[in-house]
């Protein structure tokens, strides 16, 4: 019973920890052309970039800046991603998507295109390209299991980066109103004494909330944005 | 006596379990079975017949090789669906065509028969790239009415996915899959009237369409 009442404590202990997480810090730098014109009825697009052979900017960090910045109560409408690269196939496929502004203008001389991005409601296309990655880790841990119980002991640390650049493209002008880049870094923990206790820093999701936080900012305009 | 006996088939049939199982430990089977959106666009002013035959509908590219695992991945309906409905937005008039060459339809501009040429896919382990990736290769013949070949040309289609966690070394690959024909689809749409051949037999129907207009106004 007292050796279940300790298993139970030392999981909680666990929880308690993994709630509490490892260090991240975010960088967010922003170049504005143009100030924030998103209005009632307007629609954002958040895209991945996914061209590159050697990495691809993850659909889960696109959902969760598209998830935190929608927000229809304070003017943020943003379409999901597949949602919208299906409503325009091939249009937006990895490697036909428009890599400039003025490709874009020449996709919009197809009618059904155009007539398409209209009923959207598409005000800005937001860009995201980038990846996070594990840039080093150290240590060990070992577990077994015997007669007496089971248990780990050891340590473990790694450290990761993100690295994102926002490119905002305004639809109806035709022109890039700016650009946001997140770098976000940090380093988990996982020390194991008896129980492994993962101190994990959430690296993507802090660039994510970062990046979004600084996205409703540039999109909607100045009185708007501060509410 | 009865209990040896017991014993002895139940560890016949356990040995011959494990035997199977030893066999087959190593086999990956994959079947790919995606649906694809109807693109948005122009469509050409032509009918075209779509000859999809047995082998590309049901097709199944196998590799048993030393360095690597067996793999048998199962692309012919995802590609058989992905076919359909790329060609089915693309032409004024499509008609499936079940036989080719006999007995076809008559008022066919064209006939269109695609056919799998390559496939070929790599492991994160294999490439120390945290991706999944393919490239499949499809040959494109397009015939007139009469059989004759109006243009050939080849579409090569590239789909990756990261490694995600959890997600079995099957499920990844036939994402990557269905990405690389998402962007077979998409090269076939975009990159029809690119080919010289057959943006000269548009171009040809486009002006016989617009004098037969002027004809009938006249």
């Amino acid at each position: 019973m007292r050796k279940l009442s300790a298993f139970m404590s030392t999981l909680a202990l666990s929880s308690m920890v993994l709630t509490s997480g490892g260090c991240t810090t975010v960088v967010i730098d922003e170049y504005r052309r143009s100030t924030g014109e998103l209005a009632v009825g307007d629609s954002v697009v958040i895209l991945g970039r996914r061209h590159s052979s050697e990495y691809e900017t993850e659909p889960d960090l696109i959902n969760c800046v598209g998830d935190t910045l929608h927000n229809p109560e304070s003017g943020v409408n943003v379409i999901p991603e597949q949602q919208f690269v299906d409503a325009l196939y091939p249009w937006f496929e990895p490697r036909k998507a428009p890599m400039h502004i003025k490709s874009l203008s020449k996709l919009m001389d197809i009618p059904d295109v155009r007539n398409r991005m209209e009923q959207y409601g598409v005000k800005y296309i937001v860009w995201i390209d980038g990846s996070t990655e594990t840039t080093s880790s150290a240590g060990s841990i070992g577990c077994s299991i015997g007669t007496a119980g089971a248990g780990c002991f050891g340590f473990g640390t790694w450290d990761k980066e993100s690295d994102y650049e926002a490119s905002v493209w305004d639809f109806r002008d035709q022109e890039l109103s700016g650009k946001i880049s997140a770098d976000a870094q940090g380093t988990s923990y996982m020390p194991a004494i008896v129980v492994p206790i993962p101190l994990i820093a959430r690296v993507q999701n802090n660039a994510c909330k970062g990046m979004a936080a600084q996205l409703k900012e540039f999109l909607l305009p100045p009185q708007s944005a501060s509410r | 006596m009865s209990i040896w006996r017991n014993g002895f088939k139940s560890l016949r049939k356990l040995g011959s379990l494990t035997a199977i199982a030893l066999l087959t430990a190593c086999a990956h089977t994959v079947s790919v079975d995606g649906e694809f959106p109807t693109p948005v666009g122009n469509q050409h002013p032509l009918t075209v017949g779509v000859y999809l035959s047995d082998d590309f509908r049901k097709f199944t590219y196998s590799e048993n090789r030393d360095d690597r695992d067996e793999w048998n991945i199962n692309t012919g309906r995802a590609q058989k669906n992905l076919f359909e409905t790329v060609l089915g937005s693309m032409f004024r008039e499509t008609i499936s065509v079940a036989q080719y060459p006999s007995n076809l339809p008559q008022g066919l501009d064209l006939v269109i028969v695609p056919e799998v040429r390559e496939l070929q896919f790599t492991m994160p382990r294999e490439t120390r790239v945290n991706i999944f990736e393919v490239w499949i290769k499809y040959d494109m013949h397009a015939y007139n009415q009469r059989g004759d070949s109006v243009a050939e040309w080849v579409i090569t289609a590239y789909g990756k996915t990261p490694t995600a966690f959890l997600k079995s070394q099957e499920a990844a690959l036939a994402q990557a899959i269905n990405v690389a024909l998402r962007d077979a689809g998409a090269t076939l749409y975009t990159g029809f009237d690119r080919v010289p051949e057959l943006q000269a037999f548009i171009a040809n129907k486009q002006r016989a369409l617009t004098m037969k207009t002027a004809n009938d106004a006249d």
